[in-house]
């Protein structure tokens, strides 16, 4: 089976051809229109890319991907996101899929970011614990099978990446500046400037972090009052104190999750994941207080949006249940989409 | 959420009349959101400015309790537009990762800016300042 993957929830224009055979994932094709370059020379996202650049790029790219071959099935992304921007890889498929009578399957974004983890590992061991963590999104999941989700927490404001992108943005590091700050804490103390951890005592397992994006810019402004001098070492310090927190949330919650729910696996994804603190953080948790339990976790270019993953969680919907023909008909945008709600969204 | 307990001003200001409230938390910021949310009728822009930490979201979160609506509100800012469905819904755009007026135009917010049943709040709103309606309501925040 060959399953076409189209991914255009937010800046991110991105195809691929997957294929699916006893039991194993091939990639035949991975292509993202990059704007990076775009990205670099207005020395940040511009998003206009969002839904007109989507709609100039993704015909040419799928004509990329497939030659004269057609794909089985088609997996889009149908939400959440910028409901402009689904539309684009929405109305591109629906078309294909009618023109090519070949079923097509809408794909959540978030089941997305969880199954890059299985286009090279299918023998992942239910249930699970699921952390997403991107630019967007922050939440834990509980898989208990393909398919079967049940939403334990998300954030209640701000996702993870946004406040490394933030906190980049207050220490002047450029925006989208998470990567960087990342790189300058591996040379940072995170003790000298320690930052509040919220929600810790809050019980259940949501996330907050707009407040501590809101305590590094009053710890900015507090330390300009005293004309402190923002030497790199500074800045790196405050990196490593700042990055401290939201890894510490992140695998704090983790683990509460661990100890609330007996699972095999924790299955990670999302751009946040690329962050090497944070693996190596998730390690050391799973090697010390949960032995049995075993890590997933993708590529790094897995872990940012791509369209792999969403041909790869398309793929398991139709191995599971083959969609009618038709069933473009019944396929729409959600902005909102939350994957839990939906528990039986194959 | 922001829990701190900074002084924080928030101006309103509709057409001539400028109103000034100083808030001692955050909780009083959503809470002077959430009883400006029973002013409006649908239809009206709200242009927020203000730095990032100074309340804006905490305000559209105040904005959307008063609107009667239940789902949590996040951050706009990676996807750049969020609409919730209500009575009188909102349109929650963050123009934050935005570069030019057409942006605005290019992710769709024109269907729903300013169009009756609905409430438009803009953060970061001075970056397409010449597409805000004359009749725009500015609400800037500050933080003393």
């Amino acid at each position: 089976m060959t399953i076409l993957g189209i991914e255009s929830s937010c800046d991110e224009t991105a195809v691929a051809l997957v294929s699916y055979a006893s039991g194993r994932f091939s990639v035949l094709r991975d292509l993202v229109a990059s704007q990076a370059k775009i990205h670099a020379k207005y020395g940040g996202v511009v998003p206009e890319v969002a839904a007109r650049n989507h709609s100039m790029a993704l015909i040419p790219l799928i004509k990329k991907a497939l030659g004269k071959k057609r794909p089985d099935v088609l997996a889009v992304t149908s939400g959440p996101g910028l409901i402009t921007s689904l539309l684009v890889g929405v109305q591109t498929a629906k078309t294909l899929s009618y023109l090519w009578k070949k079923p097509m399957i809408g794909v959540n974004h978030i089941e997305g970011h969880l199954y890059a983890n299985f286009v090279s590992e299918q023998a992942i061991r239910f249930p699970a614990v699921v952390l997403i963590v991107s630019g967007g999104h922050t939440e834990l999941l509980l898989m208990k099978g393909h398919g079967r989700y049940e939403l334990l927490g998300s954030t209640r404001d701000d996702a993870a990446g946004e406040a490394f992108d933030k906190g980049a943005k207050i220490l002047g590091l450029g925006y989208p500046g998470g990567p960087a700050l990342s790189r300058l804490a591996q040379q940072g103390d995170a003790s000298r400037y320690p930052f509040p951890r919220p929600m810790l005592d809050v019980p259940g397992f949501e996330f907050s972090y707009s407040g501590l994006k809101t305590s590094l810019l009053y710890r900015v402004l507090e330390m300009k009052k005293k004309r402190i001098q923002f030497t790199n070492r500074v800045i790196a310090d405050l990196c490593a104190g700042y990055q401290d927190a939201i890894v510490d949330i992140l695998v704090s919650k983790t683990a509460r999750a661990l100890r609330a729910h007996s699972v095999h696996s924790l299955i990670c994804g999302g751009g946040v994941m690329a962050n090497s603190e944070l693996r190596k953080r998730l390690s050391g948790l799973l090697a010390d207080s949960f032995p049995g339990v075993s890590l997933y976790y993708p590529s790094p270019r897995l872990c940012t949006d791509n369209a792999v993953m969403i041909a790869a969680a398309g793929a398991f919907h139709a191995i599971k249940k083959m969609p009618r023909m038709d069933a473009w008909k019944k396929i729409d945008v959600s902005a909102q989409w939350e994957l839990a709600a939906k528990k039986q969204s194959v | 959420m922001n829990d701190d307990r900074r002084k924080h001003v928030v101006w309103i200001q509709k057409g001539e009349k400028l109103e000034e409230h100083t808030t001692a938390s955050a909780q009083e910021t959503m809470a002077i959101a959430k009883q400006f949310a029973k002013t409006l009728h649908g239809g009206e822009v709200l242009a927020l400015s203000g730095d990032l930490g100074a309340g804006k979201t905490t305000f559209v979160k105040g904005l959307a309790l008063g609107l009667g609506i239940t789902s949590p509100i996040t951050s706009p800012t990676f996807v750049l537009m969020k609409v919730y469905v209500a009575c009188i819904s909102l349109c929650h755009i963050d123009c934050y990762r935005l570069s030019s007026q057409e942006d605005l135009l290019a992710i769709g917010a024109d269907e729903y800016m300013g169009k009756q049943g609905v409430v438009t709040a803009l953060e970061w709103s001075r970056r397409v300042k010449g597409l805000l309606p004359k009749d725009a309501i500015e609400i800037s925040l500050e933080i003393l």
